[in-house]
C-alpha cells in the first residue's frame, strides 16, 4: 500500500533499477563519511556492525557501505580506523553487513576507497601520481607511484571488488570524493606525469579506465558506481576545470560504468562545497548538466542537497536518477520512513555544521551534533526504552538541552513539564539562529523540531514561567525529578569594578532583539557568540570592532567552519583586536590594553560583552533541597555549545 | 642573475619591519623555521601547468623567513626546488599576488596575503606534518593566515 508521504514524493519513491538489481526506491545511501569505529588493523568491529544495522534500516533503495582500503601496507587508509579489505580474513564482517542490507531490502555496495594523496594515515608517506607537496599539514608528504605500483593497486581493486561480491554485495564503488587517489589521477593539480598516465585528460583519465576494466573483468555481472567530480574547485591552483572533469566522466561512461556519483570539491579546495553556508541545491546544475550528456547512464548527486521533496523535484525535472543522501541520515536515520509517512516535520534536521568530519581530522570517531545516539548504536544504555519507574520530571529550561531532554524522557514514559521563562522555546539558541549569516533556518529547524515533536508526544511546556525557589515550593510536590537546564548568561559580574560598567550591554539582549546598539559597537570576546552577533551588525551597517583576550578569535568554533566566520570577519571589515582586555569604559568607548601593555581607545556608542559566560549554576542551590533527583545539563552545567548541549540532555533523558 | 641583487621582492628593509611589526606570530616558532616565498612565473610553478617547479628548478629568487635568535628575519635566497631548498612553509605567489604585497608592506600584510591565497592568487604547500607544525610553534601564524590546520572537508 502507498503511504501518504510516498505518493506525494511518487519520484523519489518510485522503483529503480542498477544493472540487474532492483531498488525500492531512488534514494542511495552514500558512503560519503568513514566513521573511524574499527580496529586499527581495520578489522570491522561490533560498534561499526551496530551502526551499520541502523543505516541498513534506513530505508534506502541502495546502500553504499563505507569505503574500505584495498591495499595491505595502509597507503590507500585516510582515517585512523578505516574499514580494510584487501584480505579474506575480513569477509565475516563484510557478510554480516551485506546480509543487513538485503534483510532490509536493499541494493548493497561496497565502496573502495585507496585515498591517495590522502592515503598513509599510518606511514609516514603518502602516494601519488606526482609528488606534490600538501597543502594541508594533517596529510602525509607525497611519493610518486611507479608504473609497477599503479598496476598493483588496479590488480587490489580489482580484488577487492571481487571480495565484496564473494561477501554478498550486489556492486561496488570507486571514488575520487574528495581529492583521493582517483581524483590524484584525474586532476591536473596532482598528476604531472609525463609517462602514459599523465599529460592530456586522456593520458589522466587512463588509471581510471584501468580501475573500471579491471573490475569489471573482476566482476563482471555486477554493477560499479563511479564517484567523479563535477567541479574541483581546485582550478584555482591549476586544477581541472569543469569542462576537464566532465570530459573525464565520458570516459567512465564509454567504460561501461552503471552509475556516476556528481562530486563537488577537494579536501584542501579553497571554498565551501557542503557547509552551512551554501545554499541547498546550489550545486545541481552539475548532476543536471551529467544527466544529459550521459543518457545512457545512471546519475547519483546529492551534495548540499538535504531535503527529500527537493531531491523528488529533481528527479522528476532530470537533474538525477538517484538522491544520493548521507549526513541527514547520520542526523536521523529514519528520515526516508518519515517522508515516506509525510511526517517530514519530525525529521531531527541535519544542519550542515560538519561536526561529523571536523572529528575524524581529529583521528576521532565520527559523531552528529544532532544525534547524540550516532555511534552509540551498539550500547544498551543509549537506546531509548521503557522506563521502569515512571516519573513525573520538571525541565527548567526550553533551550536544546532541556528540550531533548523532554522528548527524550517522554518517549521512555515519564510525564514530562517544560518550564521556560521566555514567551517560546529555543532559548539563546533562537538568538543566534536570528544572527547566523549563514543559515538561520537550519539553526531555527532545530527549535521547530522540538516544536513538534513536544505536541506529538505530549510534553507540557509551560511559556513566560521563571522557575525561582518561591515557585518551586510552590510545585515541588508534583515532580520526582528536575532537570536544571537553565542554559548560560554572559558574566557581566567580571566587569563590575570598572568604572561606568552601567554602560555594558549584555550582547544576548542584542542577539534576542531586546536592546538596539549604536552605530559603532565594541564587541568584547570573540568566540563564537560574539563573532555571530559582530558579523550581523556588521552585515547591518554597523562599525564593528571585537576585542578578544585569547590570541585568536573563533576558538570555540569547529574547524570545518572557523575559516568561515574569519572570512567573514576580514569581508565585512570587522576590526580584530586580540590578545586584550577591557579597561576603561565612557560614553565615548572602550579603551583596551593588549598584552604588549599598550592601551587603546576605541571609539564607540555601543559596547557588547558575549564573553565570559557563566554557567547558570544557581538553581541548583536553590533547588537541592526541595526535589527528590537533581540533574543538570547543557550549557547549565558548563558553558560549551549546541553540540554538548543536545547530547547532555539525551543522556539525561534516557537514563533518568 | 643572482637572487641576492634580485629586485621583485622589493627591498628586504621593509619586509623586515613588517616582520617585526609582527613578531608576537612567530613567539612560539622553534630556532631554524622557516617560510619562503617564490614568484609562481619565476618558478614554473604554474597554475594548470607542471608544479615540477615545486621539486626541481632553475635558480630564481626566493624571500625567506627564518627565525634566528627569537627574530623573524628576512632574506633573498636561491630556490633551485624543494630537493636542495628547506622550508616548512612554501608560498607561491603570482604576478598580481607579489605586486599586492609589496604595495601592502607597511599595512596589514598577512591579511593581505589571507585574501590573496583565498582568492587562488598564492599558493601554498606545507612540508611539515601536522604534529610537527603544531610542535614548531607555526599554530598562531598559520592562523594568521586562514590556513586550516586540520582537514578542511567542507
Amino acid at each position: 500500500m502507498t503511504r501518504p508521504g510516498e505518493a506525494k514524493l511518487n519520484h523519489l519513491f518510485q522503483p529503480g533499477h542498477i544493472g540487474k538489481f532492483k531498488t525500492k526506491n531512488l534514494v542511495k545511501y552514500g558512503a560519503c563519511c568513514v566513521s573511524n569505529y574499527n580496529g586499527r588493523d581495520g578489522t570491522i568491529t561490533p560498534r561499526e556492525l551496530a551502526r551499520v544495522r541502523v543505516i541498513a534500516g534506513t530505508g534506502c533503495g541502495m546502500i553504499t557501505n563505507q569505503g574500505a582500503y584495498p591495499d595491505p601496507l595502509g597507503e590507500g587508509k585516510s582515517y585512523f580506523r578505516q574499514v580494510a579489505i584487501h584480505d579474506d580474513k575480513f569477509l565475516p564482517q563484510f557478510e554480516k553487513i551485506a546480509q543487513y542490507i538485503h534483510d532490509a531490502g536493499a541494493v548493497a555496495l561496497q565502496q573502495i576507497l585507496h585515498a591517495g594523496r590522502y592515503g598513509g594515515i599510518d606511514l609516514g608517506y603518502c602516494v601519488q601520481p606526482s609528488v606534490v607537496p600538501q597543502t594541508l599539514p594533517h596529510f602525509r608528504p607525497p611519493r610518486e607511484m611507479t608504473k609497477e605500483q599503479i598496476k598493483l593497486v588496479v590488480q587490489q581493486h580489482a580484488d577487492a571488488a571481487r571480495r565484496a561480491v564473494r561477501a554478498g554485495f550486489d556492486g561496488t564503488e570507486i571514488t575520487s570524493f574528495m581529492g583521493y587517489l582517483l581524483a590524484n589521477f584525474n586532476s591536473r593539480f596532482t598528476n604531472q606525469r609525463s609517462d602514459e598516465y599523465g599529460g592530456s585528460v586522456e593520458n589522466r583519465g587512463r588509471f581510471m579506465r584501468e580501475l573500471i576494466d579491471a573490475i569489471k573483468q573482476a566482476t563482471p555481472d555486477n554493477p560499479l558506481s563511479v564517484r567523479l567530480n563535477g567541479a574541483e574547485l581546485m582550478d584555482r591552483w591549476g586544477g581541472n576545470t569543469q569542462d576537464e572533469s566532465f570530459e573525464l566522466m565520458q570516459q567512465a561512461v564509454d567504460c561501461g560504468v552503471e552509475m556516476i556519483s556528481v562530486t563537488v570539491g577537494w579536501q584542501e579546495a579553497p571554498e565551501s562545497s557542503f557547509g552551512r553556508d551554501v545554499e541547498p541545491g546550489y550545486w545541481n546544475f552539475l548532476s543536471a548538466k551529467a544527466k544529459k550528456m550521459f543518457p545512457g547512464v545512471l546519475v547519483a548527486f546529492g551534495n548540499r542537497l538535504p531535503d527529500p521533496a527537493m531531491a523528488n523535484d529533481c528527479i522528476r525535472d532530470g537533474v538525477f536518477d538517484y538522491w544520493e543522501v548521507c549526513r541527514p541520515l547520520l542526523a536521523d536515520p529514519e528520515m526516508i520512513h518519515k517522508a515516506a509517512e509525510d511526517r517530514m516535520e519530525e525529521v531531527r534536521p541535519c544542519i550542515g555544521s560538519l561536526n561529523c568530519l571536523s572529528r575524524l581530522f581529529r583521528d576521532l570517531p565520527y559523531t552528529c551534533t544532532m544525534n547524540p545516539m550516532l555511534g552509540h548504536e551498539v550500547e544498551p544504555e543509549y537506546h531509548i526504552t521503557p522506563a521502569t519507574e515512571k516519573k513525573r520530571i520538571m525541565v527548567i529550561g526550553a533551550g536544546p538541552a532541556g528540550m531533548e531532554a523532554a522528548i527524550t524522557a517522554r518517549q521512555r514514559g515519564h510525564a514530562v513539564t517544560v518550564f521556560e521563562k521566555a514567551d517560546k522555546i529555543g532559548g539563546n539558541l533562537a538568538a543566534y539562529a536570528a544572527n547566523d549569516l549563514a543559515r538561520p533556518v537550519d539553526l531555527q529547524s532545530v527549535i521547530d523540531y522540538y516544536a513538534v515533536m513536544a505536541k506529538k508526544l505530549g510534553v507540557e511546556v509551560r511559556l513566560n514561567t521563571e522557575a525561582n525557589a518561591k515557585f518551586m515550593r510552590s510545585v515541588l510536590h508534583e515532580y520526582d525529578a528536575c532537570i536544571v537546564a537553565a542554559g548560560a548568561r554572559t558574566d557581566m559580574a567580571v566587569f563590575r569594578y570598572l568604572e561606568n560598567s552601567e554602560l555594558l550591554i549584555d550582547a544576548l539582549e542584542v542577539a534576542h532583539g531586546r536592546v538596539k546598539p549604536g552605530k559603532r559597537v565594541v564587541m568584547i570576546g570573540g568566540g563564537m557568540i560574539g563573532l555571530t552577533i559582530s558579523e550581523f551588525l556588521a552585515k547591518a551597517g554597523h562599525e564593528v570592532t571585537v576585542v578578544e583576550q585569547e590570541k585568536r578569535i573563533g576558538g570555540d568554533i569547529m574547524p570545518t567552519f572557523k575559516w568561515r566566520h574569519t572570512a567573514w570577519v576580514d569581508e565585512l571589515g570587522i576590526q580584530t583586536i586580540t590578545s586584550a582586555q577591557l579597561t576603561k569604559l565612557s560614553k565615548e568607548g572602550a579603551t583596551v590594553k593588549t598584552a604588549k601593555g599598550e592601551e587603546k581607545f576605541i571609539a564607540a556608542d555601543s559596547v557588547l560583552v558575549s564573553s565570559p559566560r557563566k554557567a547558570n549554576h544557581d538553581l541548583f542551590y536553590e533547588f537541592q533541597w526541595m526535589v527528590d533527583e537533581l540533574h543538570g545539563g547543557g550549557d547549565a552545567t558548563v558553558p560549551r555549545g549546541l553540540d554538548a548541549a543536545i547530547h547532555e540532555g539525551y543522556r539525561l533523558g534516557v537514563r533518568i | 642573475m643572482t637572487a641576492a641583487v634580485d629586485q621583485s621582492f622589493g627591498e628586504i628593509a621593509s619586509w623586515q619591519t613588517m616582520l617585526d611589526r609582527h613578531r608576537e606570530l612567530f613567539l612560539d616558532m622553534v630556532q631554524g623555521s622557516r617560510i619562503g616565498f617564490v614568484s609562481r612565473e619565476a618558478s614554473g610553478i604554474l597554475p594548470g601547468k607542471r608544479l615540477e617547479g615545486v621539486q626541481v628548478a632553475a635558480a630564481v629568487p626566493m624571500l625567506a623567513w627564518q627565525l634566528e635568535n627569537g627574530t623573524m628575519s628576512a632574506r633573498i635566497e636561491d630556490f633551485s626546488g624543494m630537493a636542495s631548498t628547506r622550508v616548512d612553509l612554501l608560498l607561491v605567489a603570482d604576478e598580481e599576488a607579489m605586486a599586492t604585497m609589496l604595495n601592502e608592506l607597511d599595512g596589514d600584510t598577512l591579511t593581505v596575503i589571507k585574501r590573496l591565497i583565498r582568492r587562488g592568487r598564492m599558493m601554498f604547500f606545507v612540508f611539515k606534518n601536522k604534529a610537527q607544525l603544531q610542535d614548531a610553534g607555526y599554530e598562531d601564524f598559520l592562523d594568521s593566515l586562514g590556513l586550516a590546520f586540520l582537514g578542511a572537508c567542507r
